[in-house]
């Protein structure tokens, strides 16, 4: 459906009268016609084609009403002509209305003429702005779409950072959390929430659903208005209060019928009952890329627990009304600095601070996808440069009609008119093939980010009225940037000069200036991207050479949660793993069962205070946090992590045995430098653990980090109800998927397996982003030499016509064909070395743009550079070696006859 | 004292478009093909701007009107003549008939 909001747009953009006269009507008519057509299906290639033409037609009315408006300001006053048909009433209007149809007539023509010419441009800006609208409407919805909740852009996700080792965090302990609240400046409100998922028992089947649990004011915060009674009162949230719950909006309508006498019915959950207070409003979930399918009162206490870092929570806030985020972080940087002098212990080195939720939930996209605009831009400026040499060409085969029509009394402006009509019109049909692009562009960009995460907007990327509003701009431009170029030569021509030549045309100094530059500018942006494009390739390929220290190749991970109400005792769990792992064990294929909290390479930071009891850390101080893992025997074996000494989690690790621990190399490294650990205790909270087994070093949260130190604790003393089962096979995993999944669901047909994939699977996702813009860069890269090639080779071509007589008498008086070629290349070396110079200079201070995405890499990589250098230089010369040889072919008896 | 003689209150293109409106009222894109008919080929924003003019001198009144194309709603523009709408057509057409009678009969020159 033809978007209302673009016919919103347009008439925002135009005079009133004009917009509601002329736009409005007409516009309306076009949707009319577009309807029409679409459900005759009047064309095979499905809708695309027609919304794209309907998109061009929309744009052209726009344009139409902006030709009447300054038309009406260079009108006589209107009284002098009510009633009269402007055309036939005025002849000064219709003169000037004839001028504008006869340029766009004459522009058309020209285009036609010279079929070569005109689909080289075509195609050449086409390509430029489709690209550049591919990305800006992914670019729109990630980024510039205002996000579901009102004032939006006012909210935050607190953030907590320990300054010791730079890892962040996304949530924050309960301790500080109650007294952030209460100490807090710079913020309208702040409140907790958590996600997760649980069970409907009120019939037969449990419903699955994904729940928000939301602390009293979070949904004050978002402005959430409910369909249906209220939302939660601090009361609800009290310790002992009555359970309470508000039904998502769809989970009302489709578990519930719609009924409208919801509000007071208690429905089961797995462990509690609670009666329905609210229904939210249709549509709502947070965050914006979740389900929420119900909403429960988060209990967190009011004032914060001695142990304040024992639980932790997400926490969310909108910022005062005046107040920046700046402002907000100068004020919790302050709060985490008393909380830091209070409770050093807990609190040392620990750092909040707010991140917009927009990029909070953007995470590392937002700097890709800006990346990709930048080169986007960068291609489109290129291709703008290679249309401007080709206009320039092409207006020297129009010289002499331009001097004749100059001599004739043309004005200079009217023959730039005309220029910058051709422009114009070759830039709108570009536009309308380039937003045709896009339409299917963007998609395939969408395609290629990565899917996982809260990216919003990813699933609703679209042609709006914003992105024809960047499209047009981009038009305009293009037409500025090379019209202009082609415009302001032809005015500084010599009309007697051309006239009273004797043949031929050639091209003044200015202009053949102008082209150098162009194509210096060229080569220039080309070496830019390679040079990105260059260390993207050498940051991926290091990633890819990197040892994530353990083994990604056949392991199938997903998660399981078994239902609560039947799984509340450890009894229970413990007695459905045990089945589960011998069932398990019976598929054919299956090598190795592990089980473990945390997926590595998924970017989870969780950590736990590392502390030998007989080096206490001084009082006063915060032990140091290592990371934390809650894994089985199996799990290491599955992922083949080495045992370094002592040994893995056995039998002997059960529940009422005393408490163990694994650590990693690089633990042993730090804390026991000069002995062995296998043996000693670890001190957690007033708890005493003994060091069991030392196991190798590996990369948890991403290809990137560091090998860090972890420390894991028995999953046979905790069996959570919720994990993840790491299954390492003998061949392809996929194939044993089916089979896995019947095991449990044989133990337990109510038990939820969900995000089953491959390790590998993990860890290609993992760097995703980078391979993302490793393509695309790349192909940006490789087009934008290609055009700067095609460039160089028609100014080349250029010179050695327009020298063919100078070579010619050349040869004649003894040159060899080596010192013409040698001749010719050295003219291409210079504009190459002038575009290397300044493009590497450009490229040398734009790298610090790519250092989120680079891996192991400098920016100023000397292999990088001299790669980049000499790719261009080879592609440059290849682009001149065939002028040059032309030019050293030429007959020199032939080319002096002919003068 | 003759009587003073005025030239026609409307352009032919105002008189045909009036015309199509004088017995019944139409959308705006039936009464822009009727005078597309007749060659007078004008782009949408134009024609509307030509109906907008009529419509504030008073000749003709114009609205919006809800319509469902296919599964969606969208408006048109419709539009219907007024009584001095009317007046000014009749006077246009008996301008014209005046003039062609008296020039049938040789007697515009002496009029």
């Amino acid at each position: 459906m033809p978007d209302p909001r673009l016919g919103r747009v347009f008439a925002s953009l135009l005079p009133d009268r004009i917009a509601s006269d002329a736009f409005e009507p007409a516009w309306e008519d076009l949707r009319i016609a577009y309807l029409i057509r679409r459900q005759r299906a009047e064309t095979s290639l499905g809708r695309a084609p027609l919304y794209a033409a309907y998109v061009f037609l929309a744009v052209v009315v726009f344009l139409d009403c902006w030709r009447l408006a300054l038309a009406a300001v260079f009108r006589s006053p209107p009284a002098e002509r009510r009633h009269a048909d402007p055309i036939l009433a005025e002849p000064k209007q219709t003169e000037r209305l004839h001028m504008v149809l006869y340029l766009i007539r004459h522009a058309f023509r020209q285009l036609v003429r010279e079929p070569a010419f005109t689909v080289a441009a075509l195609l050449t800006l086409a390509l430029g702005v489709g690209a550049n609208v591919a990305v800006f409407a992914v670019v729109d919805a990630v980024l510039l779409r205002p996000l579901p909740y009102p004032d939006a852009d006012q909210l935050v996700i607190l953030n907590h950072r320990d300054k010791r080792t730079g890892i962040t965090k996304e949530f924050i302990a309960i301790g500080d959390y109650v007294d952030l609240v209460s100490r807090q400046g710079a913020f309208e409100s702040l409140a907790a929430y958590g996600r997760g998922q649980t069970s409907i028992i009120d019939r037969d089947d449990p419903y699955r659903v994904d729940l928000l649990g939301a602390a009293p004011g979070l949904l004050e915060m978002l402005r959430v208005r409910p369909v249906l009674g209220r939302t939660f009162q601090p009361e609800d949230a009290r310790e002992g209060a009555p359970k309470v719950i508000m039904l998502g909006y769809e989970t009302w309508k489709n578990r519930y019928g719609g009924d409208a006498s919801i509000i007071g019915r208690v429905i089961r959950l797995e462990q509690s009952e609670r009666q329905v207070v609210g229904v939210a409003p249709q549509g709502f979930t947070f965050p914006p890329t979740a389900t929420t399918d119900v909403i429960l009162p988060l209990t967190l206490p009011t004032v914060a627990p001695a142990q304040r870092r024992n639980g932790w929570t997400f926490a969310l806030a909108r910022l005062r009304p005046g107040k920046t985020v700046d402002d907000a972080a100068t004020n919790l940087s302050s709060i985490s600095r008393q909380l830091e002098s209070e409770y050093p212990q807990s609190n040392l080195a620990s750092e909040y601070y707010p991140l917009e939720l927009r990029t909070s939930l953007a995470g590392n996209t937002k700097p890709a996808l800006v990346l990709l605009l930048a080169a986007v831009g960068v291609v489109l400026l290129i291709a703008c440069a290679n249309v401007a040499n080709l206009l320039l060409a092409r207006s020297l085969g129009r010289r002499r009609e331009m001097s004749v029509r100059l001599a004739l009394g043309a004005g200079s402006g009217r023959l730039a008119a005309q220029l910058l009509t051709e422009s114009l019109v070759l830039a709108l049909v570009a536009g309308a093939g380039g937003v045709l692009m896009a339409y299917w562009g963007a998609h395939a960009l969408v395609a290629l980010l990565p899917q996982s995460g809260n990216v919003p907007g990813l699933s609703d990327v679209r042609i709006n009225g914003s992105v024809l509003a960047f499209t047009l701009g981009i038009i305009v431009l293009t037409t500025l940037v090379f019209g202009l170029v082609a415009a302001l030569t032809v005015r500084s021509e010599k009309a007697v000069g051309v006239l009273n030549a004797s043949r031929g045309t050639s091209m003044g100094a200015k202009a053949r200036r102008a082209t150098s530059t162009l194509v210096v500018a060229e080569v220039a942006l080309a070496i830019v991207l390679l040079v990105g494009a260059g260390l993207i390739l050498r940051s991926f390929a290091g990633l890819l050479a990197v040892d994530p220290g353990f083994r990604t190749q056949n392991v199938m991970t997903m998660s399981l949660q078994l239902p609560g109400n039947r799984y509340r005792e450890l009894g229970a769990r413990d007695a459905f793993y045990r089945r589960a792992f011998a069932e398990l064990r019976g598929v054919p294929g299956v090598q190795e069962i592990g089980v473990a909290a945390v997926t590595p390479l998924t970017g989870n930071n969780w950590t736990a205070p590392f502390e030998r009891p007989e080096q206490p850390v001084p009082a006063g101080e915060r032990p140091p946090e290592v990371g934390w893992q809650l894994a089985s025997n199996g799990y290491f074996k599955a992922l083949q992590i080495p045992l370094v000494s002592g040994r893995l989690f056995d039998e002997r690790d059960a529940q009422n045995s005393p408490p163990v621990v694994i650590i990693s190399e690089a633990i042993q490294k730090r804390f026991f430098p000069n002995e062995s650990a296998v043996g000693k205790q670890v001190k957690q909270g007033d708890q005493t653990l003994e060091i069991v087994g030392v196991v190798g070093n590996i990369r948890r949260a991403g290809l990137r980090d560091e090998p860090r130190a972890d420390m894991y604790f028995p999953f046979e003393r905790n069996l959570p109800g919720q994990t993840t089962l790491f299954v390492r096979t003998a061949t392809d995993p996929e194939k044993s998927l089916p089979a896995l999944k019947s095991a449990i669901a044989r133990i337990e047909p109510n038990a939820f397996v969900a995000e089953a994939q491959t390790l590998s699977h993990v860890a290609s996702e993992s760097e995703r982003i980078t391979r993302v813009v490793l393509w695309l860069l790349g192909v940006f890269a490789v087009t934008s030499l290609a055009l700067a090639a095609i460039g160089i080779y028609g100014v080349m071509s250029y010179a050695v016509r327009q020298r063919t007589r100078e070579i010619g008498t050349r040869i004649a008086l003894g040159a060899t064909r080596r010192n013409i070629l040698w001749l010719v290349l050295q003219q291409g070396a210079v504009i190459a070395a002038v575009g290397t110079v300044v493009g590497l200079g450009t490229g040398l201070a734009t790298t610090r743009f790519l250092s989120s995405i680079m891996y192991g890499v400098s920016g100023t990589d000397p292999l990088t550079l001299t790669g980049a250098v000499v790719l261009l230089v080879i592609t440059i010369m290849l682009a001149c070696y065939v002028p040059a040889r032309r030019a050293a072919s030429v007959d020199p008896a032939k080319t002096l006859a002919e003068q | 004292m003759p009587t003073p003689r005025q030239l026609p209150p409307l352009s032919h293109l105002q008189f045909l478009a009036l015309g199509v409106i004088l017995s019944t009222e139409e959308p705006g894109r039936v009464i822009r093909d009727v005078v597309a008919d007749y060659g007078v080929r004008r782009t949408g924003a134009a024609f509307y701007q030509l109906m907008a003019r009529l419509e504030r001198d008073g000749l003709l009144e114009g609205w919006y009107e809800a319509i469902v194309v296919g599964d969606q709603a969208v408006r048109e523009r419709r539009y219907r003549i007024t009584a001095s709408g009317t007046r000014a057509w009749r006077q246009t057409r008996a301008f014209y008939e005046t003039v062609a009678a008296a020039a049938a009969q040789g007697r515009l020159a002496n009029a």
